[in-house]
């Protein structure tokens, strides 16, 4: 189970601090609205470890994250844009989240290949995200905190500004994955994809 | 069921799972081979002051202004300076606002290399060009007394002048047109709407542009100008026209004074170390080095001919003070390459060049090399650290060899480990540690942006996927760092290599390097040798920047794109 307790932040010129307090189970899905500003891109950022709480603590399994520097965390993030590195290719890209020396084997050279065929990317390996489309870039993205095999997934408005095809697509990955038991923390605008994917929602 | 079961169970792909942390990802790597170096600088920086005072002590400061002849170097040393960064800018500014006036003329890539080149050009080599255009024989003194009447004397302030004018108005104008340029997109948009006339544009877009960097570029060329050497050393006319720095190494070298020494070096530190501590109290060391990238211009299209004629022909004046002396080291030298190479019409290199090459790039390039090392590891340990006096520690280190007298450090580390430095060999090699520490400021400002260039976006992503300490390095700072690394070797060898302050007081007669034997051929009057040794001396930086150019160039290799890395914005928060 993920305990976020009573995580409190403010940034240097904020008057009143934020307070974040919910539990999420394996396998479930809670969405997060609000208003610009509300806090929800803050709260995905104190999740994965990019900001530190002034005070409160997040559990995984009963066990404090807090400590636990990003790439400790059982976390993995997609946002809505800004998720892949401009100058290396889409293999490179998805490779450095299975392994960050991208010392892959052929089981991950395998794994790759047969994953950008099931996100419809088949033949895009060599290419630049600067070649992409905004729903190809966020499929490799989705793709790779797939392939990282983390139990919680943070996915910030990771829908937003693509098309009603792409958006089909990556609701579909993401049911799927929820399926097997992925705990996801979804931050998003949209009523459809909150009804869609959501167990619970929380309204910041 | 754990996730990995689970993908097991849906028949998804495995990936294997990584295993040990990256190599060098723990934050004492970045840190503490930095803040080692930049410490070893400070304290060798001290400890050689503190060698040369212990040694001689230091003589009544009241000869400062007692002594006619120590008040006259300082005088004169003060008012070169101050000479050179005011007919530096007067030049440096109009050539600024016409080159951003005007975006596109066939060779303006070119003309921005040209003003480059006055950072690694050798200030010996320099000087002999100069002394072809505008010396006693020179092509202008004796078209403007044939035609004019007009006669001048080269030596003295007016050459050294002339000198440093040469050197640092182009790098001026590098400066402050690439300041103009990162005007703010949205004052230049208005600015062409309004149809702002030269006046009105020059208030409200050009000034404010230039006027955060001009105190720094100021601070700069007096700097450059203050501990100027060779320029002074060939074109100064005797006492009255000596500055410091010259004056230093009369003292330890003629006069055997290291007290004397030692109190011209205390002066130079102070001044040039209050003028440097004004600047980076108001953050105005940032972008002192041009940047290499070409800016495409946006703005300020259609002037009248008639301003287009007058622009064309500052720019035309303006490359013809740059380009002469060029083409007189070249045309000068390439008789003299005939009998360097061809001495009896076959082809044989002349020793004496040879082992002056040969010397010169034995301590050229590990200097360079060095100087890159040491401003990646410093830039590593200033960014890592969030304690403000580490980041200060590594900023006066990294500004230091700009202010110390290079030929006062040299004599208190050679005073400092005296017992074990007795051959020429090892003279040599204080030569390369001492050379290797003056191009650090410029190296490490090179190095500065690029290491910086990773915008938090892909630090967030990398810190999340674990590409830490060797991997991130690997993965997404060589792809960027790959071409400033190999312009920064390039300038550091090419510093190293024209170098002649240090080496003149360490090097033996016997054994010069380039720019001592080119000194050592003026000095005896072989003008031809000379001019060779110079056009030599040129190709040589010519090729060693191509060699290194093609070494930065991005390979064509599977997962690296060959395009350069694009920056995207900063997410905001919440």
């Amino acid at each position: 189970m993920l305990e976020v307790r009573n995580l409190v932040f403010a940034y240097p010129d904020q008057e009143s601090p934020w307070n974040f307090h919910f539990t999420v189970e394996p396998g479930q899905c809670i969405a997060i609205h609000g208003a610009s500003g509300s806090g929800k891109s803050t709260l995905m950022n104190l999740l994965a470890g990019f900001l530190e709480p002034q005070s409160g603590d997040i559990l995984w399994q009963d066990e404090s994250l807090r400590q636990r520097a990003p790439w400790q965390r059982p976390i993995t993030s997609v946002f809505q844009e800004h998720n892949l590195f401009e100058h290396l290719n889409v293999e490179t890209n998805i490779g450095l989240g299975i392994h960050p020396g991208l010392k892959l084997t052929s089981e991950d050279q395998q794994a790759i290949e047969q994953g950008l065929d099931s996100v419809g990317l088949e033949g895009f390996g060599k290419r630049l995200p600067g070649d992409l489309s905004g729903g190809q870039r966020q499929r490799v993205a989705l793709l790779r905190a797939l392939l990282r095999q983390k139990p919680i997934l943070l996915l910030d408005e990771p829908l937003t500004g693509l098309d009603s095809d792409a958006r089909h697509l990556l609701r579909q990955l993401l049911l799927e994955e929820k399926a097997r038991g992925t705990l996801i923390v979804l931050a998003s605008h949209d009523k459809e994809d909150r009804k869609l994917l959501a167990d619970s929602v929380h309204r910041l | 069921m754990n996730n990995l079961a689970k993908r097991q169970q849906h028949g998804l792909p495995m990936p294997s799972t990584p295993g040990r942390p990256a190599p060098f990802s723990r934050p004492g790597w970045q840190l503490w081979p930095g803040l080692t170096i930049a410490s070893a600088l400070v304290l060798l920086s001290v400890a050689g002051l503190g060698a040369l005072i212990w040694e001689a002590s230091l003589p009544d400061i009241s000869q400062l202004w007692q002594s006619r002849y120590l008040r006259t170097v300082v005088t004169f040393t003060i008012w070169q300076a101050f000479l050179s960064v005011l007919l530096s800018l007067l030049v440096a500014i109009p050539i600024a606002r016409i080159l951003a006036r005007q975006p596109a003329f066939p060779g303006r890539a070119v003309l921005l290399r040209l003003m480059e080149l006055s950072l690694v050009l050798p200030s010996i080599v320099a000087v002999s060009g100069l002394v072809s255009v505008y010396g006693r024989q020179g092509w202008l003194t004796g078209f403007s007394s044939d035609w004019l009447g007009v006669s001048w004397n080269l030596y003295g302030i007016n050459g050294i002048v002339l000198a440093h004018v040469f050197f640092n108005a182009p790098l001026a104008a590098r400066i402050l047109l690439q300041a103009i340029e990162g005007a703010p997109p949205s004052q230049l948009r208005v600015a062409a709407q309004l149809g702002l006339g030269r006046w009105w544009y020059w208030r409200a877009v050009e000034w404010p542009a230039i006027k955060p960097v001009l105190p720094g570029v100021a601070a700069l060329v007096f700097t450059l100008c203050f501990t100027s050497f060779a320029i002074v050393m060939t074109l100064g006319g005797g006492p009255a026209a000596t500055t410091i720095e010259v004056a230093i190494y009369q003292s330890l070298r003629f006069e055997f004074d290291s007290g004397q020494a030692a109190l011209l070096a205390m002066v130079q530190l102070i001044i040039c170390g209050f003028l440097w501590w004004l600047a980076a109290r108001r953050g105005l060391t940032a972008s002192l080095l041009p940047d290499r990238r070409v800016a495409s211009h946006r703005t300020k299209a259609g002037s009248s001919l008639q301003a287009r004629l007058a622009d064309g022909t500052v720019l035309g004046l303006f490359v013809l003070f740059l380009v002469m002396p060029l083409l007189a080291i070249l045309t000068r030298g390439l008789p003299g390459m005939g009998s360097a190479f061809f001495p009896q019409g076959s082809f044989s290199v002349n020793p004496a060049l040879l082992d002056a090459t040969v010397r010169s790039l034995a301590i050229a390039l590990p200097a360079g090399l060095m100087s890159v090392c040491a401003a990646l590891l410093i830039l590593a340990s200033g960014t890592t650290s969030k304690r403000p006096a580490i980041t200060r520690l590594t900023d006066v280190a990294a500004y230091l060899p700009l202010i110390i007298p290079p030929l006062v450090l040299g004599t208190g580390l050679f005073l400092l480990f005296r017992p074990s430095l007795g051959s020429s060999s090892e003279g040599l090699v204080l030569v390369t540690l001492i050379n290797a520490m003056m191009a650090l400021p410029f190296v490490l400002q090179m190095l500065k942006g690029p290491l910086g260039s990773l915008d938090s976006a892909s630090r967030q992503q990398a810190d999340q996927l674990g590409v830490l300490g060797w991997y991130r390095w690997r993965w997404l700072h060589w792809p960027r760092m790959r071409k400033p690394l190999a312009l920064a070797m390039a300038y550091g060898t090419g510093l190293s290599l024209g170098d002649f302050g240090v080496i003149a007081l360490f090097g033996t007669p016997g054994q010069p390097t380039l720019p001592v034997l080119l000194y050592q051929q003026l000095g005896s009057y072989r003008m031809d040798a000379a001019a060779a040794t110079g056009l030599w001396l040129v190709l040589l930086l010519l090729v060693l920047f191509s060699v290194f150019n093609r070494l930065g160039s991005p390979l064509h290799k599977t997962g690296l794109a060959t395009t350069s890395p694009r920056r995207v914005p900063e997410p905001e928060h919440a």
